[in-house]
């Protein structure tokens, strides 16, 4: 999977908005050449929409819309100016349109394809396998956020926080993190090396390198979280941590199946795997009355409310839950009482 | 004589970024500001009574009164400066000249600042707004024309270094627009806007007109305030918030790219959509800003009609039904229907510049004048 994904980076770049040419030698390959005549981005859309429908690939019509806007410079179809919607396209143009439909057709992510997506804000690059952040996330940073500039004494967060981040995956917790609080400064950590590369790069990009520490490092490992004590302690701990309970593992879109790292997504028999390790470990980095913030599946909360029950050891509380915007209990607030 | 000279003053006043060009376009009607202060007229009466009074009505009294009585000194200074200009001597001729250019400028700005005593402000004259526009009669004519005026006011945005933010975008296949809304900030953005609300309608030769016939087509404009924090409170418990996501498990087991957010305000049924952006969490702010914006000048309704009910100048829904402009390319002319004003270079006009800023000042001042009027004969 990494060699692959490496191939089609290595293939994406190369077809950016420079090197547009050398994409005809792919084309030729691919099925579904777009007809003559047909030259408009609106044209295109339609063209590429059907195509879609016809060999059922889901969000047909936001697909090709992504892929065409994406192409003609902009984020979305909608603040396309009217003037690109009708001119002509370029052939290179087409040549970059097809290309990108056909990975679409092998049902990679649209965000993959266009190898950057937005998240609170910010634009981030996107290289498979590394977790594309999910829209609930961006609920998880706001209430970190609100409580951190409204209560930060009962998070525990004083001034600019220190936070750690467990699983950064692309980086986007953190940066969006980084990016409201100018005076806060992150550890960011992952074990995978994609995740810890694209991390680096994003931060990068958005000029936040300076207040974010990235460390490949695997929370499971029990020493391992030795090597955080020199950094600690930290006001909070945030994490989307894997939450997918295995058995559901295998009914997820070929999307996520086949593109995903599967290890950022897999939270074993309950989903609670990665959970439970974040749980045990954290008391020993966060401060007297530090919080941990948390996505969670729906079915976590209770599962979790009763696990830090019967560890009272950890002097752990579940304070608050929240629900994402589809109403369901998906954030949990976790404090660390005062000894 | 006299009228017109006050009125290139007056002009002059309000002219800074309207320079040269834009007067020999014009063809105005009478200036209803001077009107108002014909001798002896109501307005007169009304400021000698404020003068007089022991405890002036207004709430700016003190002030007001002080600039009556200023008024009407100069008045009386231009008066005696006059009688010179009828003197032997030249050189006193060319002094009188002079001063009483000067002295029409004070009385002018003057009689300016008593109107901005009298006027009340409205609630939310200093807010930022939500633009709206929609096409309506006339096709893909219409769609396009939607397009150019949408354009225009981004221009004019830019001219009045206003910030503006596209919040939702629906072309159409031609290169026109069916709808689209922008949220506009900046200073007094909604007190100079809030007069552009109505239809619009332009008249020509369509592009995808083959024998060449004159078209008649429609579009309206809607512009509404946006509330502060404190101007609108709305409990999340009103909304519904819908998404593509809405069915199934969320979180990790999803991977969707469609991020278009609706709102809906339950209490009231309003609906505010978006999906502009690639972050729902961006496109669900967008949303909501439009969603607030409609309930509040929902809110603002009730007082809003009551202050216009008379007048030819309206804003919020009573005027979006209303034909307020219109575009005529064949005669190079723009036309604004409640104040009889026409102007003679539609392509200037629709950069959205100094000559579309000229229109909206000669609409704030006729507001203006409608409502020292209703003042006035509320009080007299």
């Amino acid at each position: 999977v990494k060699l692959w994904g490496r191939m089609l980076r290595a293939l994406i770049s190369a077809l950016g908005w420079r090197g547009g040419i050398q994409g005809c030698a792919f084309s030729s390959q691919q099925p579904h050449l777009t007809p003559t005549g047909l030259l408009s981005a609106t044209e295109l859309i339609s063209h590429w929409t059907a195509v879609f429908e016809k060999r059922g690939i889901p969000e047909a019509r936001e697909s090709s819309e992504y892929i065409v806007a994406h192409v003609l410079g902009a984020k979305t179809f909608q603040s396309l100016r009217p003037g690109l919607l009708t001119q002509p396209l370029t052939r290179w143009q087409l040549r970059y349109i097809q290309e990108l439909s056909s990975y679409r057709l092998q049902r990679m992510p649209v965000q993959y394809i266009l190898g950057e997506w937005d998240f609170h804000g910010l634009s981030l690059k996107m290289v498979p396998p590394v977790f594309i952040p999910r829209p609930e996330t961006e609920e998880l940073v706001e209430w970190v956020l609100e409580e951190v500039t409204q209560r930060p004494h009962a998070v525990g967060a004083h001034g600019g926080p220190l936070i750690l981040e467990v699983g950064c995956g692309s980086g986007a917790i953190s940066l969006s993190l980084l990016s409201k609080l100018p005076e806060s400064q992150v550890i960011a950590v992952d074990k995978g090396e994609a995740a810890i590369c694209l991390t680096h790069e994003n931060a990068q990009r958005l000029q936040l390198q300076d207040r974010i520490r990235i460390i490949p490092l695997d929370v499971t490992l029990e020493q391992n979280w030795a090597h955080l004590l020199p950094w600690g302690p930290v006001d909070l701990v945030i994490s989307n941590p894997p939450y997918v309970f295995h058995r559901d593992m295998e009914q997820l879109a070929p999307e996520i199946l086949s593109y995903e790292d599967p290890t950022a997504l897999d939270g074993g028999e309950e989903g609670m795997d990665i959970i439970t390790h974040i749980l045990a470990l954290a008391p020993r980095l966060l401060k007297d009355s530090g919080s941990i913030f948390l996505e969670v599946d729906p079915r976590h909360p209770e599962l979790i409310g009763s696990w830090l029950q019967s560890r009272p050891d950890l002097s752990l509380n579940l304070v608050a839950v929240r629900r994402d915007f589809c109403g369901r209990p998906r954030f949990l607030h976790i404090q660390r009482s005062e000894p | 004589m006299r009228s017109r000279l006050l009125l290139s003053a007056v002009r002059g006043l309000w002219a800074h970024r309207a320079v040269g060009p834009a007067r020999r376009h014009m063809s105005c009607g009478s200036l209803p500001l001077e009107e108002l202060f014909a001798r002896s007229g109501p307005l007169r009466t009304f400021l000698e009574r404020q003068v007089g009074s022991e405890t002036p009505l207004q709430v700016r009294g003190p002030e007001l009164v002080a600039v009556a009585k200023l008024l009407t000194e100069k008045e009386r200074e231009l008066q005696e400066t006059e009688h010179l200009l009828h003197d032997e001597s030249e050189d006193l001729r060319k002094l009188a000249e002079n001063e009483i250019i000067s002295c029409q400028k004070e009385i002018a700005q003057l009689k300016h600042q008593i109107v901005l005593l009298l006027v009340p402000s409205e609630e939310a004259d200093e807010n930022d707004l939500i633009l709206e526009v929609t096409a309506g009669v006339g096709g893909q004519e219409a769609m396009l024309f939607t397009s150019e005026i949408f354009d225009m006011y981004q221009q004019y945005a830019a001219f009045k270094r206003w910030h503006f933010e596209i919040l939702e975008y629906f072309p159409s296949e031609i290169g026109g627009l069916r709808h689209a809304s922008a949220s506009i900030g900046g200073s007094e953005a909604y007190k100079h806007m809030k007069f552009e609300g109505g239809v619009h309608r332009v008249q020509r030769v369509p592009k995808t007109e083959k024998q060449g016939r004159i078209h008649t087509s429609t579009m309206t404009v809607a512009i509404l305030p946006q509330p502060t924090e404190i101007n609108l409170v709305i409990n999340p418990k009103d909304l519904r918030i819908d998404t593509k996501r809405a069915s199934g498990a969320g979180g990790q087991h999803v991977n969707t790219t469609d991020s278009a957010v609706r709102i809906v305000h339950l209490p009231t049924g309003v609906v505010s959509e978006c999906q502009q952006e690639r972050s729902q969490l961006k496109n669900r702010e967008m949303a909501m800003k439009k969603l607030r914006a409609k309930l509040y000048s929902l809110h603002l309704e009730e007082e809003t009609s009551k202050r216009y009910n008379a007048r030819k100048v309206q804003v919020g829904t009573k005027g979006r039904s209303e034909k307020i402009r219109t575009y005529n390319f064949p005669q190079n002319r723009v036309t604004d229907h409640r104040i009889n004003k026409s102007l003679y270079d539609l392509g200037t006009f629709m950069q959205g510049e100094y000559l579309l800023d000229e229109l909206v000042q000669s609409l704030k001042d006729y507001a203006n004048y409608e409502s020292v009027l209703e003042i006035i004969s509320q009080k007299v």
